[in-house]
């Protein structure tokens, strides 16, 4: 799953160890959700979200582009 | 007074270093009793092998051991482990125990194949006996492998 991860936290000029402490996971899972090779719990993207005062939706793209109507 | 990790400098104006989160202290502690645990029995096994050379690593020898070793080191295998297991389930994080859980399964996947396999060699008389401690140690090594590839690729 793609994700601004990485463009988010160089916004705030933060270091993945800063964004790992901020988050309470290491600084490998940050590396991992940055990269796609790990997609966070919904917990762990939740607190993204509110980290961020952003939709989830807004952080992570799972290339989903289909219509909800009929 | 509170202060913002952004505002923590030390005196020669580079960034301090953050102090360490609960979290990552309760982990730290888990990989210290799990490292004590096994140092501190493979130091024993090899001041307690009667007739074991220095040279000769006795944790991976099966000569006979001394009724007093075998159960200490069993209590100390069985009560330290599921103290450190507690307190690192108590503080891995959802990636890592990611890697665990896969890691995990691995090592049974590799036991599940081996173990059998081997049995039935040795019934039909083209193999050893079946080694438990290796096929520990194989289920071990895998184990490791996968943790430390998802946890750091």
């Amino acid at each position: 799953m793609n994700n601004k991860l990485k463009v988010l936290r160089a916004m705030r000029n933060w270091s993945q160890a800063e964004l790992a402490d901020r988050l309470d996971v290491s600084r490998q899972a940050v590396n991992a959700i940055e990269t796609g090779k790990y997609d966070p719990s919904l917990p762990l993207a939740f607190k993204l979200a509110r980290l961020f005062d952003m939709p989830i939706e807004e952080i992570f793209d799972d290339g989903f582009e289909g219509g909800g109507g009929e | 007074m509170m202060v913002s990790k952004e505002a923590v400098v030390s005196d020669t104006g580079k960034p301090a270093k953050r102090p360490m989160s609960p979290r990552r202290k309760r982990y730290l502690t888990a990989i210290g009793i799990a490292a004590l645990i096994g140092g501190i029995m493979g130091a024993w096994l090899q001041i307690d092998s009667p007739g074991s050379s220095p040279a000769s690593l006795a944790p991976l020898s099966n000569s006979p051991l001394t009724p007093s070793f075998a159960i200490g080191a069993s209590i100390l295998w069985v009560i330290g482990l599921i103290i450190s297991l507690f307190i690192y389930h108590r503080a891995v994080d959802d990636h890592e125990e990611r890697a665990y859980l896969w890691a995990g399964l691995a090592a049974w996947y590799t036991f599940v194949l081996s173990a059998p396999t081997w049995w039935m060699l040795h019934r039909a008389g083209l193999a050893p006996p079946a080694d438990a401690i290796l096929l520990f140690a194989g289920a071990l090594v895998v184990n490791c492998i996968v943790w430390l590839w998802l946890k750091y690729r």
